[in-house]
């Protein structure tokens, strides 16, 4: 019995120094999956947020994002267009933050596949946003292309999946 | 009196955590790891939102995908499928109409498969759907949703990569 509950104790053990080495040394992967995560939350906003913490939410999130980063959307609902470059993008999120009531983006079932070198990586994810005041969430899949620079990881691409073609 | 109290307090005790503690404890562990395994890997609940598949699927009703029903064979016609978007955390719930290597359009509301109408008697409303055909690939099938009275281009219908389809509704 004595043996058994020290088996289990070293195995607790050894999930702990586990959990805290992923803590304290975060694989690429978590990293980029975390980071996409405080993009979705900075891209979510309620009716109650102030007009200076919205500049500066989208600030945050434009830091997230290359200088020529390239937007493609293509959807059954929407033509194909593109928006360029990190300023483009600042102007589209401070207009959606003015004018809808209020967001909450989520991303799931996120995947990362790393180029060889490592330092591109693309995050293959489905995007869920609910508008205030809609019933039902818009729902889409995408692709993220992200690129280590000075040790952060920037989006410099995101492209929409067609689910059903 | 004091033997009634030891009756309630045994009655108590036998509801909540049993005659044997310890044997609850094991039962209820094996009980969660068997149901996070079933519904991770073998059954994902869904709860059906809006109504691309009435009448037949109800918005808010519950049902689940059993993700085995296409290990000893794929999707058949008139199956309710669960289609992915990146993973199952949320997916598009629709009919097959179209196999592999078929051509499917619309004519007058109904599907046509190779030329000829698609009878389809789980529809219960008429449609007036007109789309040119399309010819499928060795790996793809036709979906759609049961509720053709919506605008053909207010309903997400079209061809599913064979991996995209991940079971088929249990109820």
């Amino acid at each position: 019995m004595k043996i058994i509950i020290r088996l289990c104790l070293l195995a607790v053990i050894a999930a702990i120094g586990f959990w805290l080495w992923t803590v304290f040394f975060p694989s690429a992967e978590s990293v980029i999956k975390k980071q996409l995560s405080t993009v979705a939350a900075l891209l979510s906003f309620n009716s109650k947020e102030e007009q200076l913490a919205k500049i500066a939410n989208v600030e945050d999130l434009a830091g997230y994002f290359a200088n020529d980063v390239e937007i493609i959307v293509d959807t059954p609902v929407q033509a194909r267009h593109s928006i360029s470059g990190r300023e483009d993008l600042r102007q589209i999120l401070l207009g959606a933050r003015m004018t809808l009531t209020a967001l909450s983006v989520e991303f799931m079932d996120a995947t990362v596949t790393f180029a060889p070198g490592g330092t591109e990586a693309t995050v293959s994810l489905t995007a869920s946003a609910q508008v205030g005041g809609d019933r039902d969430p818009l729902v889409q899949e995408a692709k993220f292309t992200l690129r280590k620079i000075e040790g952060r990881w920037i989006i410099v691409r995101i492209e929409t999946v067609r689910t059903l073609t | 009196m004091s033997s009634d109290n030891k009756q309630q307090v045994h009655w108590l005790r036998r509801i909540t955590i049993g005659r044997n503690p310890r044997v609850t404890l094991v039962r209820a562990v094996i009980l969660g790891v068997l149901t996070v395994i079933v519904f991770k890997t073998t059954l994902y609940p869904v709860r059906v939102r809006g109504g691309s598949m009435l009448p037949n699927y109800r918005d808010g009703r519950i049902n689940f995908i059993y993700r085995l029903a296409y290990l000893s064979h794929e999707p058949r016609r008139g199956d309710v499928v669960g289609v992915g978007f990146a993973g199952p955390s949320i997916m598009l719930l629709k009919r097959v109409v179209g196999l592999p290597g078929e051509t499917i359009g619309f004519s007058k509301g109904f599907v046509v498969v190779n030329g000829t109408p698609l009878p389809e008697p789980y529809l219960k409303w008429k449609s007036n759907w007109e789309r040119d055909p399309v010819q499928l690939g060795p790996d793809e099938f036709f979906v759609v949703g049961d509720n053709r009275t919506m605008p053909i281009e207010n309903h997400t219908f079209g061809i599913a990569q064979r991996k995209r389809i991940l079971g088929k509704t249990l109820l």
